[in-house]
């Protein structure tokens, strides 16, 4: 159904949950093979609703508006119907806490949640966090026994937080069936999501640093020729590993491009709560995750941190002999910048992100790059280090590629606190399933969110093209992501309690060693023995078993 | 005819406390006494885990404490009469700041001997100084401490040049009130809107006007933030736009407050303007300016919110303030025992500093009267 079409049964007074209702009885009259053909078909197929909910409000027209994330809630409410009757939970008020990350998460779930407040009678009450204050406001939660909140929507790195303290309510079999979870990636199936053996977590997000690059760069004749004629080896392209990244980095500095200075690739040097660590993660996965060790961050069973072996420090001197390549002032720049302010806004031509690079590139207003991206997994390395030999290790099967799972996806989360009461359970699983829905996910990953692929289902090139996506654009967009969820060798985030304390304080001597205050062998040791020191306080041995368990080791 | 006043009669006629009243009072005041710690030991115990009250929070001892407030109060009026009328004036604001200020930081005592991380399995444990002696070795606080001196400096300079704009519009300009309106705007304005307003816009190093002013006036890398002395300046240039006017309009006030008269005089007497400044106005007005200094250093020595925002204590730590650090340890390391232990160091040290500063100046105005 065209977005026109639609509005205009909407003018004549047909609510869209009678539209679809209409939809969805044509569509089983028609799939018993009654003589409706064609015309019921095309209301009844799933492929149907999920195409209409992506041309709400289209590719290309602008950022989406609150009213854009009700119609598309409203849209796909139809297996909330199944589990729930109308009305049924009038009277229940739950509190669901958040993020409001650059007005995505908790500001498009207040949209989505809309229609199944108005159909089951119940109401959500916001909690809203700024990323920062996110770790702290949980923590303190959890530590005073101040739960105020029923639903959460959390990353698996805090699982060993929430769940492996009793507090998460396990997920219903029926919200199971509901959302399919069969359909979720590989990664993010078990043990993500799961503690002992039971499962806590709706996947809302899959997430993976992917490598955004420019191939208007890589395309300009002028920069080939440049390339060549200053006796690098090899053609003009997009890196393949971190040795060209950086190559290429340097290379570029006092070049331009279309009349603008030619800028490579974009470090974030500056701290971002913690969450800025996974930038230089992404950098150093390649020399530091060898094929034949789950391990990369810690020694499994010691805890011993490898952040100050060969291949981390490695990766600290790339971004300091890079640095001085990048824009001017790359110093003050944090994750935030390096997208949205740099790379969208036509700034430098790489930047390792998560999928919002690729999700607003064409989706959001303030993107001036729009189908000129392309994307890949992380670049590899021409050798690995290994940790048990102490040796670099230059591997038959080429370059090393280690995507870095970088937090693991955002999740929905049930509290305990409502097991108590079977009306209140039901009804915030239900909310919970209904942000967790299959259909609802492909809207989620095409538009601007905060959230990217994570199930099979979302992979379907057809469906995005028919959306107004460029086919190359978005194959190279969709395949950077399952290429790096499905990699052998992909770098799983430990789900130990207190991880962004580590990378917090990591982030404080990286600042320094950017700032040219330490070398990075030094800082990268005084890193580790502040990792030691969290390490003790936590308490060794049970940081020791969670590390185990969420490699599976 | 004698108008004299008895002795015995005050403003106020005296109250006559009724017999059996005080004794009344006395069982009210020890029962809600018995409540209280009634209360308080059944919330210990069962924290213990001694007994098994179910209490889910500490507000049923809240609820004790201010049962026990209001029956002081009466109980005071009850024993004392008009004396005790007084007493129940005062003992409300007192009482509020023993719960909201003095029990705070005598709880934030034992919080800051204790190693608690939010995350850790083993929960609080007293670890005797141990914080203290992380402290002493920790090289962020001592670096953010020697950031304090930098940013306390400057609060000279903006008192400079604070004087100088309160001088110029409490003289005879044209559009007097319309400056007084616009340069007390800054003012107006949240710290974190100027952040994100001037530091994260208008200092911008791509697209923000002030670097595209530098550019045009031959700076080819207007990056505000990326150097250390040039960073902790910028901070301490946008604070400062924030606060000048806090302390001009302090001094303007003290200005307007002086005596003409003696300007007058020195103006016939032939003194120059500098003369005059230098010889009536500036001593007069030292009074005036110990406090706004005072005050300024208060709040400087309280400096987080800009320097969280624009540059999250970089580069290298070149900006970081001691309100920033601590911020961070709690915030991005759920570390309430060693952040508690840095506030309140900080505070005895900031203490130690103002009384100081006083004493100095007390000393300073006594010599030169």
């Amino acid at each position: 159904m065209k977005v026109n079409d639609f509005e205009r049964m909407m003018a004549i007074g047909l609510s869209r949950r009678a539209i679809l209702k209409t939809g969805a009885s044509l569509g089983a009259v028609a799939a018993a093979g009654s003589v409706l053909g064609p015309f019921g078909a095309v209301y009844a197929q799933d492929a149907s609703l999920r195409s209409q909910i992506l041309q709400v409000p289209g590719v290309g027209k602008g950022s989406p508006t609150d009213a854009d994330w009700q119609k598309v809630g409203e849209m796909c409410l139809e297996a909330t119907k199944k589990n729930v009757k109308q009305g049924e939970f009038a009277g229940v008020e739950l509190s669901f806490m958040g993020l409001n990350n650059q007005n995505l998460h908790n500001v498009l779930f207040r949209g989505f949640l809309k229609p199944w407040e108005e159909y089951t009678g119940a109401k959500i009450t916001w909690i809203d966090l700024a990323q920062a204050d996110y770790n702290p406001r949980l923590q303190q939660a959890i530590a005073t026994g101040t739960v105020d909140f029923d639903i959460l929507e959390m990353g698996a790195p805090f699982e060993g937080d929430v769940c492996g303290k009793g507090l998460a309510s396990e997920v219903p079999d029926w919200v199971k069936a509901q959302i399919d979870m069969d359909d979720y990636v590989d990664y993010l199936k078990a043990p993500v999501g799961t503690w002992d053996g039971k499962t806590y977590r709706i996947s809302v997000d899959g997430d993976c640093h992917n490598f955004n690059y420019r191939t208007d760069y890589f395309a300009d004749a002028d920069l080939a020729k440049a390339w060549k004629d200053e006796g690098h080896e090899g053609e003009w392209g997009v890196p393949k590993t971190w040795q060209k990244v950086q190559e290429v980095t340097k290379f570029l500095k006092g070049k331009s491009i279309g009349g603008m200075e030619a800028v490579g690739y974009l470090d974030a040097p500056k701290a971002w709560g913690g969450f800025g660590f996974y930038f230089l993660g992404s950098r150093a996965t390649a020399y530091a995750k060898h094929p034949d060790d789950k391990a990369w961050l810690f020694d499994v069973d010691t805890m011993k941190p490898r952040i100050n072996n060969p291949a981390w420090v490695r990766a600290i001197q790339d971004v300091i002999d890079a640095l001085p390549s990048e824009a001017g002032d790359q110093l003050n720049a944090d994750p935030g910048t390096t997208a949205f302010q740099q790379f969208l806004a036509g700034t430098g031509s790489m930047v390792s992100w998560w999928g919002d690079v690729g999700a607003s590139a064409r989706t959001s207003d303030s993107s001036v790059v729009g189908d000129t991206i392309g994307f890949d997994i992380l670049p590899g390395s021409d050798d690995v280090y290994n940790s048990k030999t102490g040796q670099w290790d230059k591997l038959a099967s080429g370059p090393n590629h280690a995507p870095n799972m970088a937090y693991l996806g955002w999740g929905v989360y049930v509290m305990a606190r409502v097991d108590s009461d079977e009306k209140r359970k039901k009804a915030a699983w239900s909310a919970a399933a209904h942000l967790g829905g299959k259909d609802l996910a492909l809207w989620t990953a095409a538009y601007p969110s905060g959230f990217q692929c994570y199930r099979k289902s979302q992979f379907d090139i057809k469906e995005w093209v028919s959306a107004g996506y460029d086919e190359a654009f978005i194959s190279s967009y969709l395949a950077s992501q399952l290429n790096s969820y499905n990699h052998p060798n992909a770098a799983i985030e430990p789900r130990i309690p207190g991880i962004f304390q580590y990378y917090s304080v990591a982030e404080d001597e990286l600042a320094k060693i950017f700032a040219g205050q330490a070398t990075a062998q030094a800082g990268a040791d005084a890193i580790a023995a502040a990792w030691e020191k969290i390490t003790d306080q936590l308490g060794r041995d049970k940081q020791i078993a969670l590390y185990k368990a969420s490699l599976g080791a | 005819m004698l108008h004299t006043i008895p002795q015995s009669l005050g403003p106020v006629e005296r109250m006559i406390v009724p017999p059996g009243s005080a004794r009344r009072g006395k069982l009210l005041l020890v029962a809600a006494t018995v409540l209280l710690f009634g209360v308080l030991l059944a919330q210990i115990t069962d924290v213990a885990g001694v007994t098994s009250f179910g209490f889910v929070s500490w507000r049923p001892l809240l609820s004790g404490y201010i049962i026990w407030a209001g029956a002081l109060c009466a109980a005071q009026v009850m024993i004392r009469g008009e004396a005790g009328q007084r007493a129940a004036f005062v003992l409300p604001a007192v009482l509020f700041t023993v719960a909201m200020v003095v029990f705070p930081t005598v709880f934030g005592l034992y919080i800051a001997f204790t190693d608690w991380n939010l995350s850790a399995v083993a929960g609080r444990r007293f670890n005797g100084l141990d914080n203290l002696r992380t402290l002493f070795a920790d090289r962020y606080f001592w670096n953010a401490l020697l950031n304090m001196v930098y940013y306390v400096l400057s609060v000279l300079v903006q008192y400079a040049i604070a004087f100088g704009l309160a001088l110029l519009l409490n003289a005879e300009i044209k559009a007097r009130k319309f400056f007084r309106v616009a340069f007390l705007l800054p003012l107006m304005l949240s710290p974190v809107a100027v952040s994100w307003m001037i530091g994260k816009s208008l200092m911008e190093y791509r697209f923000g006007p002030a670097a595209t002013l530098a550019r045009h006036l031959g700076w080819d890398n207007p990056a505000f933030f990326s150097t250390p002395w040039l960073a902790r300046s910028s901070i301490i240039a946008m604070d400062a736009w924030v606060s000048i006017p806090f302390m001009m309009i302090l001094l303007l006030a003290g200005l307007q407050a002086l005596p003409s008269e003696i300007k007058e005089a020195a103006k016939v007497d032939g003194a120059s303007g500098w003369q005059s400044f230098k010889e009536i106005t500036f001593p007069l007005m030292l009074p005036v300016s110990i406090t706004v200094i005072i005050l300024r250093v208060i709040f400087q020595l309280k400096l987080a919110d800009i320097v969280i925002n624009v540059t999250a204590g970089g580069p290298g730590g070149a900006t970081d303030t001691v309100s920033s650090f601590i911020f961070r340890e709690y915030r991005d390391r759920s570390n309430v025992g060693y952040g508690t232990m840095l506030a309140e160091f900080y505070l005895v040290i900031i203490i130690i500093f103002v009384a100081l500063i006083l004493k100095g100046a007390s000393r300073w105005m006594q010599r030169d009267n």
